[in-house]
């Protein structure tokens, strides 16, 4: 019950994209490309999303990718868009590390997650390990985008990047969730979107900036 | 009555406060959702206690004993939190806040009191996750009511840390779905059925599930306030308002707490015993041992009582894992009188900061004198919460800490014994600053009948129920604890 045979190269190709996307987007110096660089990574997840469906022959989950489509690629980068011409914040990124170092240590993180993925022999799931592998690299550049950015905007990219990659592992070992908690996650996901949005703007209007520096006043 | 009443309610509620044309409408909208949402707990919970578990909407929503105790929990201390909130947010004294963050408060306080429900009451794992996910998203708002600078910070911290820490127990649901698709299971949707996976549990794979259950740990353990993920917990449990503190800390990190428990039954039908009851207690010890130092040395009442938290949540974490009746039933137990004993004393905290006006433990001398009914209510819960009889806390502390000798975790027990003694130490040292000595300032102006009525409440219930624990309610406890230990479910 597979589909055609060059589909599954196509989906690994896909797949490294997806994975290249992500490291553009832990590197990239503007806030603006990074946004670009988040939609297209939901766009390539969408694509792969709609390959698995259609390679298994499982029509709930082209759902799942068609909202995937509509919410992560057009309706949450508008929003970020908006907010950044609304706040009129510096356009670019600052890290608390350079862009060389970042890139050293997303090597490392990708690495490492595919190498403990490839030891793990129980999971072995329909498509291919590497899935698996890039789901948990993602996984692990979100995080790491979250502990390294300055900025409250860059660490709710990080978040959403970190989504991305459960989603991906979700869809490509289990075909997705359920559609109904498959739903539900995308509701959680667009309605914190926007409440960390809110707080973006009151965080903006309490400390004359959106450094993640000045958030520290709470301690022991 | 059904279980449906439990999740519309608060719903309807939100709805006519969004509605709410006056101050005085949103009042009485905001307290008769709580107390109706109260009634029907009340007689779902204790007229279910004795028959089996109830499923509904297609298997998702789940109502056994287990879930009944956090409902029960759930709509007793939002009712007391609402009429705390009624006086203390909507009063006429400067605390008080206007019609607008008023009306944001009573929407997401009662949208955040739904997700709560969602989160005990679902059978589906998944729509487990997004209710907790929902707790996070619903309470920031309320973590953040007057805009000031720490709040915000706090509510910020908040936000972010408990969604990544959700995450990763996304990842851990995930982990155990695939195992049950992979594990011989035809296509239907109820693979992610508590219930279902616990019939099936024969055929999940354990390396899958014992990799889920850490990642599920860390998720809803950083939400519960478990060490090391606790960092989040001080700082919101010390800027939100006390109101909504009592219920962050008495309410919220049993929730999170109860998610553990069911993929704790999960995995360890799946793995069997040694490995999740280890997890658990090695968190739950270290929980209380990072919460001592914090304790020791606080400066801030709220936050000392948002240590004293983390220490809670770790020493019930440890009750389940240790097992056997007496560790079980004390841990359920635990959770209940926490819940009352803190939410008390944060409502406390209410009137302390009503009337001193600082956070600080210095700042605050002579609580005795200067408002006797205030300061014997304090005296009461900074006893009871420290673990002393005839308090409620103390005679769950004290099964737990049996159920750790029965299950033989000798090391784990006295470890936990030696921090409670020093954390004991730590709690009257502050409590003898604060409550003794000479009055400093004029005695208690505005008296509050709302806020007043709560505290009388709160100290009954503690005193009562560290002497006698009524009967339907040992039912409940009872059949909780055979669907924890696995008799019976």
């Amino acid at each position: 019950m597979t589909g055609a045979a060059w589909m599954l190269p196509a989906l690994h190709f896909v797949a490294m994209l997806l994975l290249v996307t992500s490291l553009a987007l832990i590197v990239s110096p503007q806030l603006f490309a990074c946004i670009r660089f988040y939609a297209l990574h939901s766009f390539l997840l969408a694509l792969i999303t709609t390959g698995t469906a259609l390679y298994h022959r499982v029509p709930h989950v082209l759902i799942a990718a068609v909202l995937t489509l509509v919410l992560k690629t057009i309706v949450i980068p508008q929003i970020f868009y908006r907010m950044i011409r609304r706040l009129g914040i510096r356009r670019d990124v600052e890290t608390y590390l350079n862009i060389p170092l970042s890139l050293i240590f997303s090597t490392l993180l990708v690495f490492i997650s595919f190498y403990g993925v490839g030891n793990l022999r129980a999971i072995k799931p329909p498509l291919s390990q590497e899935f698996v592998s890039i789901a948990v690299a993602t996984l692990f550049l979100g995080m790491f985008m979250m502990t390294t950015r300055k900025k409250a905007l860059t660490q709710v990219l990080g978040l959403l990047l970190i989504e991305n990659g459960l989603f991906l592992l979700g869809v490509t070992t289990t075909f997705g969730m359920p559609l109904l908690v498959e739903i539900g996650i995308f509701f959680d996901v667009l309605v914190g979107a926007i409440i960390m949005g809110v707080f973006v703007f009151k965080i903006r209007g309490a400390f004359e900036g959106l450094d993640m520096d000045q958030l520290t006043m709470l301690k022991g | 009555m059904t279980i449906a009443c439990l999740l519309v309610i608060p719903l309807i509620s939100g709805l006519l406060a969004v509605l709410s044309p006056a101050k005085r409408f949103l009042q009485w909208v905001f307290v008769s959702g709580a107390a109706l949402l109260a009634g029907c707990a009340w007689a779902l919970v204790f007229r279910t206690a004795g028959t089996g578990p109830r499923f509904e909407f297609g298997g998702n929503i789940l109502l056994d004993p287990l879930a009944a105790v956090f409902v029960f929990l759930i709509a007793t201390v939002g009712l007391l939190s609402a009429v705390y909130a009624a006086g203390y947010l909507f009063g006429e004294s400067d605390l008080a806040i206007p019609l607008v963050k008023l009306k944001r408060y009573a929407i997401f306080f009662h949208l955040f009191l739904l997700s709560m429900l969602l989160v005990v009451l679902s059978n589906n794992l998944g729509i487990m996750w997004i209710a907790i996910e929902g707790t996070t998203l619903a309470s920031a708002f309320l973590v953040n009511v007057d805009d000031k600078k720490s709040s915000i910070e706090a509510a910020w911290k908040y936000l972010i840390l408990c969604t990544v820490g959700i995450a990763l127990a996304l990842f851990g649901i995930i982990l155990v779905y695939y195992s049950a698709t992979s594990g011989g299971g035809g296509e239907g949707q109820d693979l992610l059925h508590w219930s279902v996976l616990l019939s099936r549990a024969a055929t999940l794979d354990p390396q899958i599930m014992k990799l889920a259950f850490v990642f599920i740990l860390a998720g809803y353990g950083t939400k519960a306030g478990l060490a090391p993920f606790h960092s989040w917990l001080p700082d919101a449990h010390s800027q939100a308002p006390s109101p909504v503190s009592a219920l962050l800390s008495g309410v919220l990190l049993s929730c999170s707490i109860s998610g553990i428990i069911r993929f704790h039954i999960l995995t360890r039908a799946a793995v069997g015993g040694g490995f999740s009851d280890g997890l658990l207690i090695f968190f739950g010890v270290l929980s209380v041992a990072v919460a001592c130092p914090f304790i020791l040395v606080q400066g801030d009442y709220k936050r000392l009582l948002a240590y004293s938290s983390v220490e809670h949540m770790g020493l019930t974490a440890a009750g389940i894992g240790f097992g056997s009746f007496f560790g079980v039933y004390g841990a359920l137990l635990h959770i209940v009188n926490h819940a009352f004993t803190k939410s008390l004393l944060f409502f406390s905290c209410g009137h302390i900061l009503h009337h001193f006006r600082t956070k600080e433990i210095r700042g605050v001398r002579g609580l005795l004198k200067t408002s006797p009914f205030l300061g014997t209510v304090f005296f009461a819960g900074i006893l009871a919460i420290a673990g002393l009889p005839p308090f409620s806390v103390f005679v769950s502390e004290f099964s737990i800490l049996s159920g750790g000798f029965a299950s033989r975790h000798f090391g784990a027990t006295a470890a936990v014994i030696a921090l409670l003694v020093l954390i004991f130490a730590g709690f009257v040292r502050h409590l003898s600053e604060m409550a003794l000595g000479e009055r400093v300032r004029e005695p208690h102006p505005s008296r509050n009948g709302w806020m007043d009525g709560v505290l009388w409440i709160g100290l009954f219930l503690i005193v009562s129920l560290g002497i006698y624990i009524p009967g339907p309610f040992q039912d409940l406890l009872h059949g909780a604890v055979r669907v924890v230990e696995g008799a019976g479910g």
